[in-house]
């Protein structure tokens, strides 16, 4: 049973002919966001004499720092999104429809109640534990359920989700821990600094993991049944898959929090243009998300001017909107 | 005859004036209050209070309280925590059966447990004590006053309030002269900056500091703010509130989270002007008696520089 594949409306080329403008936009996405923000940075304050100092500053410890962050995040996000969709062998799952997310949330606050002091490095190691068990669980039962509907599948992981996250908020609401989590969680780039997002270069590490065994992970997704006939691992395989989601997600969500729907839109759109042979699709993803990451979160920092909309909220509205649009595009095909 | 009836009339009108003047001590327990109003036949014995603003003010007065919410009370509440007070239910949620085995004679709830009000009211007298954020004081005051009336403690409550308007009166003074400030409440690892009305808006409106900002908006959780925006709004003073540490959490303190090279920059932190707020009485209690008091005392004391 290969993955559910979605038809692409156009042709191939004319896809493809869109990914290579979007990802031409990315490096001006990029260049744009070292230059928007509260202070003036621009060209002619780095130049001029008396405001070079204080713009190159900014420049050094706030937005390149960020900039980094927001193309190290996406590009985790959406390469551990295709993973889990090889994985799952379904196109709409991603960490935040698969209880892996709400997981590694839990992690979190098994930390800020039981330990609040360890260090924020231990404390991404407890929740890419729990994102690893939690999404371990979702395939577990994925396993167990006989006759996978292309829907039925995100629905259980939502669902899980939704399971893990109430017993999160049961004990966060015991501890008057609501906000502090509620903060924690919610996808916010605007406290990024130098020395506070470096531990996202773990993901960036463990993208390039995910661009090694790429051609794995495309087999994988072809059952375990083909995978094995052709002499792979299966479960190896999948392990590694999980290890890789599973730290992607938890370094993510401890530094900046939860960035919703980015794993499951970038995968299917460039999935569109391209296919699903990952070696060659892999690095489009990567830079697809990490645009999309960019483009949102300058939009939060322009819509509110000069105060900030967090980047969970900004991509939940564009990202919803465009999962429905997926998912009934779908659906028209299906039914 | 025209003396004797102007006499006559004069002592009508003082007669007239008389009589509601006697209602009213007649109705010494009629308790207007945020959601309405309700008339007590004697003074309340056994209250149940879940807004801390009134227990801290109950405190105050030396008024009895029979039950309380489980909280996280500050130390100069922390008799609360013992089980001499029967526990109903959380800052935002009554225990039902609690209060039904309690059979409290009033029930106080305000700001997180305002929601509740229908619920318990069903189970006993209850009265709303929810402060207006517009104007912090003069309705925390209101409240006092309220509380003060209904337990008989008029002078202990005068008697504080005067001390309270005095501290108040110094802040001011000094505040005038302080230059411009920024009140900011980090958590997890973010921060929101808040404007004058908002739920901190008091600093700016009663304890007198100049805004440093004046675009912030309203609205009860803050804006979220960058420390680019701490920058260049480079305040005089910068006044901070430790989300997490309210809740008993010492993980990321706001200190450490602050600072940095950007916030390092601003006149508050080269001149040591970032004040930071007892999180339990801003964040949790706000409106009681002796937090307002402590709060104005720590401000003028941060003013002053001692």
């Amino acid at each position: 049973m290969n993955p559910t594949q979605i038809t692409p409306a156009h042709s191939p080329a004319t896809e493809r002919v869109w990914l290579l403008a979007a990802v031409a936009v990315v490096p001006i996405l990029a260049a744009a966001s070292l230059f928007v923000g509260v202070s003036n940075v621009s060209i002619e304050t780095l130049l001029s004499d008396d405001t070079s100092a204080r713009a190159a500053q900014v420049l050094m410890i706030s937005r390149v720092p960020r900039t980094l962050a927001l193309i190290l995040a996406g590009a985790g996000i959406a390469v551990s999104g295709t993973i889990m969709q090889m994985l799952a062998r379904n196109r709409f799952v991603e960490p935040s429809t698969a209880g892996t997310v709400e997981s590694a949330s839990l992690g979190i606050l098994a930390v800020m109640l039981l330990a609040p002091d360890l260090p924020v490095f231990a404390r991404m190691i407890v929740a890419a534990l729990f994102a690893f068990l939690g999404t371990a669980l979702f395939l577990a039962i994925l396993r167990q359920i006989p006759l996978r509907s292309v829907l039925v599948v995100p629905l259980v992981g939502i669902m899980l989700g939704g399971v893990i996250s109430a017993v999160t908020t049961f004990f966060a609401y015991r501890h008057d821990m609501m906000q502090s989590l509620g903060a924690w969680t919610m996808g916010d780039f605007s406290g990024v600094l130098q020395g506070r997002y470096e531990l996202l270069w773990i993901s960036f590490a463990l993208t390039l993991v995910a661009y090694v065994a790429a051609g794995r992970f495309t087999v994988a997704g072809m059952g375990e049944a083909f995978a094995t006939n052709v002499g792979l691992n299966y479960r190896r395989i999948v392990a590694l898959g999980l290890v890789i989601v599973s730290m992607v997600t938890a370094t993510v969500v401890a530094t900046v929090g939860m960035v919703p729907f980015l794993g499951l839109i970038v995968p299917n759109v460039v999935s569109l243009a391209m296919g699903d042979n990952l070696r060659r699709t892999l690095p489009w993803i990567a830079i697809v998300g990490a645009g999309f990451v960019l483009a949102c979160d300058i939009v939060g920092r322009v819509v509110l001017y000069p105060y900030e909309v967090p980047i969970g909220a900004v991509t939940g509205i564009i990202g919803s909107a465009l999962f429905l649009h997926l998912l009934l595009r779908k659906n028209a095909r299906v039914g | 005859m025209i003396n004797r009836r102007k006499l006559l009339n004069a002592a009508l009108g003082v007669a007239a004036m008389l009589v509601p003047l006697q209602a009213a001590s007649a109705e010494e327990f009629r308790i207007e209050h945020t959601k309405g109003e309700i008339v007590l036949p004697e003074r309340p014995k056994k209250v149940v209070v879940f807004d801390l603003a009134t227990i801290d003010t109950l405190d105050a007065l030396g008024v009895d309280i029979a039950g309380v919410p489980k909280a996280r009370f500050p130390a100069y509440l922390s008799k609360y925590n013992g089980e001499d007070y029967a526990k109903v239910g959380s800052l935002f949620e009554p225990d039902l059966e609690a209060l039904n085995a309690l059979q409290p004679d009033l029930i106080i709830v305000g700001g997180r447990s305002s929601a509740k009000y229908d619920q318990v009211a069903a189970l006993a007298p209850t009265i709303d004590l929810t402060v207006d954020q517009k104007d912090f004081v003069g309705s925390a005051k209101k409240n006092i006053d309220t509380l003060a009336r209904l337990f008989g403690k008029e002078s202990e409550a005068a008697e504080k309030l005067a001390a309270l308007d005095a501290t108040v009166a110094g802040t001011r003074e000094a505040a005038a002269k302080a230059g411009k400030g920024l009140i900011v409440l980090t958590t997890g690892g973010k921060m929101s900056a808040y404007g004058p009305g908002s739920r901190f808006g008091v600093l700016y409106s009663d304890y007198g500091i100049t805004p440093a900002r004046e675009d912030l908006k309203t609205s009860n959780h803050g804006h979220a703010a960058s420390f680019e925006l701490i920058l260049e709004t480079n305040p005089d003073w910068l006044f901070v509130i430790d989300r997490d540490a309210a809740v008993g959490r010492e993980g990321q303190s706001a200190a450490q989270y602050l600072d940095n090279e950007l916030v390092a920059q601003t006149t508050a932190w080269k001149n040591g002007q970032v004040v930071y707020l007892d999180p339990a009485r801003w964040y949790l209690i706000g409106a009681g008696l002796q937090a307002m008091q402590l709060n104005a005392d720590q401000i003028a004391k941060a003013l002053r520089k001692e």
